[in-house]
């Protein structure tokens, strides 16, 4: 069970370790009610969250940059193709459903004549 | 701007998209580093930073507007916080949102905030500045800093300075407080 009674320099030590290790869900999950008020009413802790948060990236993101780009690279184009497949999957769905009216339409005239 | 970096964002603002999908590479290749160090001060985890850089990177792809009148390296990290990554970081959090004790707004405040003057500053010159304000601190202020930045536990530190954890957390908190004011004053001289 979480401690429910952090002060706001525990609070803020809890978030800047957090941070650090690259668990801050858990650290918002483990929030009391009292505790998110007393976060989101302290303009001390939004300062030195700013701080924590340099000293996160000056101290700890050199082991964050992957070596592989090429493998990003290629993370980032199949992202781009699913969109382009996306944005263009409604268009021929439109495409097919006026070619399907149309032959219904000319079906229904036939019959009628 | 570098020259790499110049012609990088001149090939994804463009109008065609095959054309900005070919243009992706080299701008990728020129920005991955700054962008992912600069988007682990919000997550603190690379596998995070890649999943959210990988949606900031394809929306930029589709919607490189706000990119076209960037002339310098520190406008664009400025930009694609403000305009791309943002939007992405308050996703992550706001997905979980329905457990926490926090507000979407506070939440908001707290993960993806407005940029400050010295979140502004380019690596180098947060390095520099920190170097500067951390020579001024005391001796046990300093080393309290320097031992959390090394990656020690509360314990580890108080075990170091010979005091309780509750005394480090104290002084870490203060510290970062004093260190937050004396870096701003530097900022604002130079």
């Amino acid at each position: 069970m979480p401690y429910t009674n952090r002060e706001i320099q525990e609070l803020l030590v809890d978030y800047a370790g957090a941070l650090r290790d690259g668990c801050v869900p858990t650290f918002l999950k483990s929030l009391a009610r009292e505790e998110a008020h007393r976060i989101a009413s302290s303009r001390q802790f939004q300062d030195a969250a700013e701080l924590t948060r340099i000293l996160n990236g000056v101290g700890f993101a050199e082991k964050a940059v992957t070596p592989n780009v090429g493998l990003f690279i290629s993370r980032v184009d199949a992202n781009i193709a699913s969109r382009l497949k996306k944005a263009r999957a409604p268009s021929r769905r439109k495409r097919r459903s006026t070619a399907k009216t149309v032959d219904k339409m000319e079906k229904r005239t036939e019959k009628s004549i | 701007m570098n020259r790499r970096l110049r012609n990088a964002l001149k090939g994804i603002t463009g109008t065609d998209i095959e054309r900005r999908r070919r243009a992706m590479e080299p701008f990728v290749r020129a920005t991955f580093e700054t962008f992912i160090r600069f988007l682990y001060r919000y997550l603190g985890n690379e596998v995070e930073c890649e999943d959210v850089l990988e949606d900031v990177y394809a929306d930029i792809w589709e919607n490189p507007d706000r990119l076209r009148n960037v002339d310098s390296e520190k406008q664009l990290v400025k930009t694609v916080y403000l305009y791309y990554m943002r939007k992405r970081l308050r996703q992550v959090y706001s997905r979980m949102n329905r457990y926490l004790s926090l507000s979407q707004k506070d939440m908001k405040n707290l993960m993806a905030p407005e940029l400050d003057v010295l979140e502004m500053m380019s690596e180098s010159e947060l390095k520099q500045t920190l170097r500067r304000t951390l020579n001024k601190l005391k001796a046990r202020e300093r080393r309290a800093i320097e031992l959390w930045m090394t990656g020690f536990s509360n314990r580890a530190i108080a075990n170091e300075l010979k005091t309780t954890v509750g005394a480090v957390k104290m002084l870490i908190f203060r510290t970062i407080i004093k260190l937050k004011q004396m870096m701003r004053d530097y900022a604002d001289e130079t």
